[in-house]
């Protein structure tokens, strides 16, 4: 990823919150491009602003001047989810363990962003928040690893659960309300181009004061839920039904419905050997 | 005509037809040139090209993705656009009248090269004036809808256009142009479209027609320098040329390509975009033709203003960079001129006051997402 742009506010906001990726100022290669520049003129007296553009076209509207970082964000994941079509994009968090991944697709109201956080504070292996990209010639996932974007209650349930994470500044009152992002583990940006075989798929959902509770589901079931939660699924055509077919038949698949996210984490984690030993065969 | 002058961020468009050259490109260049020739909806094409050539194994592994990527995306645009026109070509059954498939349904209709790789925004149809109140009528019938316009702009498009508002349907992600001309009749540049009608060939696809390959040339320039914005469109110039090289081996081609340019009035697109596919993409161009063309240049007046203001705007802003304000001049004057063209002072003034007053771009934008 390359940014470029004149927001002074950026440079600090992405240090804070991409402080385990390695800098370098110039390259001969980015998959993506992106600028966020102070939008200049007059305006910039009444209510300065930042406009996110990519080779040289803008993308979005103009957002307010202090919060390029939730804009930049968004802008790079529009970009991937536009342009990366060598990939299956599922709308899923990816996180990996043995080799082996768990997926979370974003069904509504799944806070799948909340439990990828959680789990990448537990020794999981953050690959994205945002993207469980496959790889449909080589059969299995790779990280499209950026700061965990959390919103609202997300925030401080987050900080409440690992009070030492590293969590970037707080954007109030952003198109998706409070944002702030959780800075990827190190070890996950460190291993970051290392792929990992399909495992297991969970349909999580935040029930506030409801027990955990744990349901195998069907292979068809797990197909919607990831066909019909992807960026481009129908783009990919016959490529992305095969892929996707071949997913759910590698995978072990349930439903987790629970309001205590270490109480979730310990369930998963319980049933992980099941999917470790389900792999091997 | 002076020639084009050599412009360095657009090499690449000889690699459409040389692929080979790719191979001599270093990493840094195949950078500029991806995001260059993907905001040029090029991208697929020079993808398609090193395909065929057989060579995409031999590019950067970087690049690969890329180019795998927005193959992908185009075949995906062709494929919606084959269902669209299959799927309305339904809803025209037992309809009296022509239904004509324009730009890049007619180049997928005729299985031409240039339509490989190619990433059509939407589909352009055509049919007669006086059936364009039963063409929307069956089109609304199967959902299509008009996007939502205030009655000037609902005015403008009935009046003093060659389309009606461009029609959307959830089912068919794609939008969609109903035309009855090619250019806009009210315009001093402008053709009979009875003309087109009379000349109009089978397509490849059940139910529509094309344009005469000829008027498909003439349709291909007078859009470019008629009837567009002209920043970012090089890809109408690779069109151009795709489209004549199609015809190269029929020697009659040209003969019949002038004569009908001299008939419709169209004989200065016709020069323009033969001045930037010559020079851009070196479009092989008989003598004869040439000598011919040469009877018939611009005034030298007319091309000491015109010639530097269509480099200006056609030249693209390198990725990196904002848009010099020698290109904005161009393509705002260039604009002024479009639109002169187009409609009499005594409906420009008005329109352009509606615009500003109500804040909203003269020309609708053409989304580059997807």
């Amino acid at each position: 990823m390359c940014v470029t742009g004149n927001s002074t506010a950026l440079a600090t906001q992405i240090q804070s919150v991409y402080r385990h990726f390695p800098f370098q100022c110039a390259g001969e290669w980015a998959d993506i491009h992106a600028r966020v520049d102070d939008v200049g003129g007059w305006r910039r007296l009444i209510r300065p602003q930042v406009v996110f553009s990519a080779d040289a076209r803008a993308v979005f509207a103009p957002f307010p001047a202090d919060s390029p970082l939730p804009l930049l964000e968004w802008g790079c994941n529009w970009l991937i989810g536009h342009r990366l079509n060598h990939l299956l994009l599922f709308h899923a968090g990816a996180l990996e363990r043995d080799g082996l991944t768990l997926l979370l697709p974003a069904t509504p109201g799944s806070g799948k962003s909340t439990l990828s956080a959680a789990l990448s504070l537990r020794g999981w292996r953050l690959l994205s928040d945002e993207f469980g990209a496959f790889d449909p010639d080589a059969g299995c996932f790779r990280a499209l690893l950026k700061p965990v974007a959390l919103k609202n209650e997300s925030i401080d349930v987050i900080r409440r659960f690992d009070p030492q994470a590293t969590i970037g500044p707080k954007f109030p009152k952003t198109r998706k309300g409070t944002v702030a992002h959780l800075a990827a583990q190190k070890d996950a940006v460190q291993r970051r181009a290392e792929p990992a075989r399909p495992g297991a798929i969970i349909l999580p959902r935040w029930e506030a004061g409801s027990a955990t509770r744990w349901e195998p589901i069907p292979p068809h079931a797990a197909f919607s839920a990831l066909a019909f939660n992807a960026f481009n699924y129908q783009l990919l055509g016959e490529i992305g039904f095969n892929a996707v077919l071949s997913i759910v038949r590698r995978c072990l698949a349930w439903q987790l419905i629970y309001s205590d996210l270490d109480d979730a984490i310990q369930t998963i984690e319980q049933a992980w050997p099941t999917v470790v030993e389900r792999a091997r065969q | 005509m002076r020639p084009v002058p050599a412009i360095p961020t657009l090499e690449w468009l000889k690699a459409l037809h040389e692929p080979a050259m790719t191979l001599g490109w270093t990493l840094q260049q195949w950078s500029d040139i991806v995001r260059l020739a993907r905001r040029l909806r090029l991208l697929g094409r020079l993808a398609y090209s090193i395909d065929a050539a057989g060579l995409t194994t031999r590019m950067p592994e970087q690049v690969q993705r890329q180019l795998l990527g927005e193959s992908r995306l185009s075949g995906w645009r062709t494929r919606a656009l084959t269902w669209t026109m299959g799927q309305i070509s339904q809803q025209f059954d037992g309809a009296n009248y022509p239904r004509v498939l324009l730009k890049g349904g007619a180049y997928v209709a005729q299985d031409l090269s240039i339509a490989r790789g190619r990433l059509p925004s939407d589909l352009d149809i055509l049919v007669p004036r006086q059936a364009i109140p039963d063409a929307q009528r069956r089109l609304r019938n199967q959902g299509w809808q008009e996007i939502e316009l205030d009655a000037h702009d609902r005015r403008y498009y009935h009046e003093w256009s060659h389309e009606t508002p461009p029609m959307r349907n959830a089912l068919f992600g794609m939008e969609l142009d109903l035309h009855h001309n090619i250019l806009p009749p009210v315009a001093r540049m402008t053709v009979d479209a009875q003309r087109l009608l009379d000349d109009l060939v089978r397509a490849g696809v059940d139910g529509w027609q094309i344009l005469n390959p000829v008027d498909q040339v003439l349709h291909c320039a007078a859009h470019l320098f008629l009837d567009s914005e002209l920043r970012d469109r090089a890809r109408d110039i690779v069109d151009f040329d795709g489209l004549l090289r199609h015809h190269e081996s029929d020697r009659n081609f040209w003969p019949r390509l002038i004569e009908r340019a001299i008939k419709l009035s169209l004989v200065e697109p016709l020069q323009l975009a033969l001045r930037f596919s010559c020079g851009w993409m070196q479009t092989p161009l008989p003598e004869t033709a040439r000598e011919e063309l040469s009877r018939n240049v611009p005034s030298r007046q007319r091309q000491f203003w015109l010639l530097p203001l269509l480099d200006a705007a056609l030249t693209p802003t390198p990725p990196d960079r904002s848009p010099g304000h020698r290109q904005r001049f161009a393509a705002i004057a260039l604009m002024v001129r479009y639109h002169r063209q187009r409609m009499p002072a005594r409906l420009l003034l008005p329109h352009l006051w509606h615009k500003i007053r109500s804040g909203q771009p003269s020309e609708r934008k053409v989304d580059d997402g997807a």
